[in-house]
C-alpha cells in the first residue's frame, strides 16, 4: 500500500501530515482521535502496527510523544501523538489491535505513560523490585533513582 | 481470535515456566493455565536479560552505540548493527560504497545460514530428534568457521563500521566460501527431506500450531514465522536495503500456517540464501570499503528496517545535531512473534508448547524451571523445561 492510499484514511483525524523521508508520511493525531485513526488504517486493511516508540521531550518542553508506526511494504506511516508530561496518558488499541500488548506494557514501564484500558499493566522488561514512579526512558531519569540494587 | 490474555487467577490450573535457562540463549518466563492436558490461557514476562540497551546508547557516541547494539543479539549481531548504520548513515546524508554494501548483505546472508541451522538444531531437540540436532549444529559450524574467517570473529562479527565495513575479501575467502556452501546445500536438501518424511517428527510438527494468513496479518507477525502462513512479508524485497536491490531476494512462503510449513520456509530459505551469496560473490563491485563520516550527525529522525533471521527488525533512531543520538528506539522480530504463542498456545496440548514455541524461533529460548502449582494428576510439583520437553516426547510417543 502506499502513502497515497493512506493519505486519506488520516485527513479527518490528523492535524498535520509531514514526508520526511520518501516512503514515510508522519502524521501528528490528537490523542482523542488515536483510536479513530488507528481504526480507519486497520479498516482499509493498510500495513500492521510494527511498533510503538516513546519519545521524551524533556522537562522543560513538558512534553512526551508517542509514535505509532504502521509498515506497508516499503511504505512507514507514523502517527505521532502529543502528551503532555503532566497529564501522561493515551488510550489503548487493544481493542483494534490484540496483539499490542507488549508495545503497550514497553511504553508504561519505561515512559510512565498510562495507556487508558490496556487489559494488562504488569511489567514486562523491568525487575520486579523496581522502585514504582521511576521510568528509565524519561530524560530526567538519573541513576541512583533506581535504588542501589540497581545502580551499580 | 482468542485474546492472549490470562483469566483470572484461581479459576485454572496455573503453570508457570522459566525463566531461567543458563545453557540456551536468553530466559523468559511463562504462564500457562491448563483445563486438563489443554492451554486455555498464556501470559508472559520477559526482562530478566533487559540490559537497558535504549538507554544506554544515550551516553555514547555514534560510534560507541554501534558497538553497543551490536551485541543486543548473540545470533544475529550484524543485521542490528546493519540497520543502525544504515539509519545512521541516512541521517548523515552519506552512502556507503557500493562494494561495503555487498558485503554487508554477504555477511547477512552467512548470518542467516547459522541462525537458521541453530533453530533447526534447536527445535528438533525439543521434539527429542536429538539426531537432526547435532547433525545441523555440525554442519553449521562451517558457516562459523567461514564467519571467523571473514571477519576475525565467530560471534559479533564487527564487520559494519559507520560508512562502510572493515573487512574485505579476497580470491581465498571466496573459494573457501564458495566450497562450504557446497555441502551445506547438499546437506540442506537432506534436511529438507527429514522434516517432510520423517514420520516422527511430522507428528510434533504437522497440523500444530496452525496460524491461518488473516491471523498472521492480524497479529503482525514477521519473518518467516509470518511467511509459513502466506503472508508475503520480507524487508530484503519490500523494501530493498544495502545491496538487496543488485541481488533480489525471491520471496519463500507457504500456505499451511502449522509448525511444518515453518520447517519448510526456513529451510528452503536456505537454498535462496545460497543462491544470493553465490551471485554476490560472482559479481562484487569494485571499489573503497568506507566513506567519510561526521562526528555530529545532522538533526533529523530516520526509521531503518532490516530483515533479520527471524524476521523485520525495527530501528527508529532520532538525532539532535550532537555526536550523541537522542533516541534509538529498536523492535526486535521475536516481540511481535512472541504475541502469536500466546494466542496459538491457547487450545494445543500442554505437550505442544515447546514446539509452537521453538516453531517462532525466539530469540530467547527461555525456561528451565517450570514449576507445577496444583497438579491434577498428583505429579511433582516441581518441573524444569527439560521435564516439559520429556513430557511432551512421551506424549507423542
Amino acid at each position: 500500500m502506499t502513502i497515497e492510499a493512506a493519505t486519506p484514511l488520516l485527513t479527518t483525524w490528523a492535524t498535520d501530515t509531514a514526508q520526511p523521508e520518501p516512503g514515510r508520511l508522519d502524521a501528528v493525531v490528537p490523542r482523542e482521535n488515536l483510536l479513530a485513526a488507528v481504526q480507519s488504517l486497520i479498516d482499509a486493511r493498510w500495513g500492521y502496527l510494527a511498533a510503538i516508540t516513546g519519545l521524551d521531550q524533556g522537562v522543560e518542553a513538558g512534553m512526551f510523544e508517542v509514535l505509532y508506526h504502521f509498515c506497508s511494504e516499503a511504505v512507514v506511516v507514523t502517527l505521532r501523538v502529543p502528551v503532555p508530561r503532566d497529564d501522561a496518558r493515551v488510550p489503548s488499541v487493544y481493542a483494534i489491535i490484540p496483539s499490542v500488548s507488549f508495545y503497550e506494557r514497553e511504553l508504561m514501564e519505561m515512559f510512565g505513560i498510562e495507556v487508558e484500558g490496556t487489559p494488562n499493566s504488569d511489567r514486562l522488561f523491568l525487575p520486579d523490585d523496581w522502585p514504582a514512579g521511576v521510568y528509565p526512558l524519561r530524560k530526567d531519569f538519573e541513576m541512583k533513582d533506581a535504588g542501589a540494587d540497581h545502580a551499580s | 481470535m482468542q485474546v492472549p490474555i490470562m483469566p483470572a487467577k484461581g479459576e485454572k490450573f496455573i503453570i508457570p515456566i522459566g525463566p531461567q535457562h543458563p545453557a540456551l540463549k536468553e530466559p523468559g518466563h511463562f504462564e500457562f493455565s491448563v483445563d486438563g492436558e489443554v492451554v486455555t490461557g498464556a501470559s508472559l514476562r520477559l526482562g530478566y536479560v533487559h540490559r537497558g540497551i535504549e538507554k544506554g546508547t544515550e551516553g555514547r557516541n555514534w560510534v560507541q552505540t554501534l558497538y553497543l547494539l551490536e551485541r543486543i543479539c548473540g545470533i544475529c549481531s550484524h543485521v542490528h548493527a546493519t540497520a543502525y548504520c544504515l539509519g545512521v548513515e541516512r541521517l548523515a546524508g552519506v552512502e556507503a560504497p557500493p562494494r561495503a554494501q555487498a558485503i554487508r548483505s554477504l555477511v547477512a546472508e552467512l548470518e542467516r545460514i547459522h541462525s537458521h541451522l541453530l533453530w533447526l538444531g534447536v527445535a528438533a531437540h525439543e521434539a527429542g530428534f536429538d539426531m537432526l540436532f547435532m547433525h545441523s549444529w555440525r554442519d553449521r559450524e562451517i558457516v562459523m568457521n567461514l564467519l571467523e574467517g571473514l571477519t576475525g570473529n565467530r560471534v559479533n562479527y564487527s564487520a559494519n563500521v559507520l560508512g562502510g565495513v572493515k573487512c574485505d575479501i579476497d580470491a581465498r575467502q571466496t573459494d573457501a566460501i564458495l566450497a562450504g556452501l557446497e555441502h551445506l546445500e547438499d546437506r540442506t536438501r537432506h534436511y529438507l527431506t527429514v522434516v517432510t518424511s520423517d514420520v516422527m517428527f511430522l507428528r510434533r510438527t504437522r497440523g500444530i500450531g496452525v496460524m491461518t494468513k488473516d491471523v498472521a496479518e492480524k497479529l503482525g507477525v514477521v519473518g518467516p514465522t509470518a511467511r509459513a502462513s502466506g503472508v508475503a512479508r520480507d524487508v530484503r524485497l519490500n523494501a530493498p536495503y544495502a545491496a538487496y536491490d543488485r541481488y533480489p531476494v525471491e520471496l519463500i512462503t507457504a500456505t499451511a500456517g502449522d509448525l511444518e510449513a515453518r520447517f519448510i520456509v526456513r529451510v528452503q530459505e536456505l537454498f535462496e540464501t545460497y543462491r544470493v551469496i553465490r551471485a554476490i560473490l560472482a559479481d562484487l563491485p569494485e571499489g573503497e570499503l568506507t566513506v567519510r563520516m561526521p562526528r555530529r550527525i545532522k538533526e533529523g529522525e530516520t526509521i531503518s528496517r532490516v530483515e533479520a533471521p527471524r524476521g523485520e527488525l525495527f530501528y527508529f533512531i532520532k538525532s539532535n545535531g550532537s555526536d550523541t543520538a537522542e533516541r534509538v528506539k529498536v523492535r526486535t522480530p521475536t516481540l511481535p512473534n512472541m504475541a502469536s504463542v500466546l494466542t496459538l498456545a491457547v487450545g494445543h496440548q500442554l505437550a505442544d508448547m515447546p514446539m509452537i514455541l521453538a516453531g517462532i524461533d525466539p530469540c530467547f529460548s527461555c525456561n528451565d524451571r517450570m514449576i507445577v502449582v496444583r497438579d491434577p494428576a498428583g505429579r511433582g510439583a516441581h518441573w524444569t523445561w527439560d521435564d516439559l520437553r520429556e513430557y511432551g516426547i512421551e506424549y507423542y510417543r
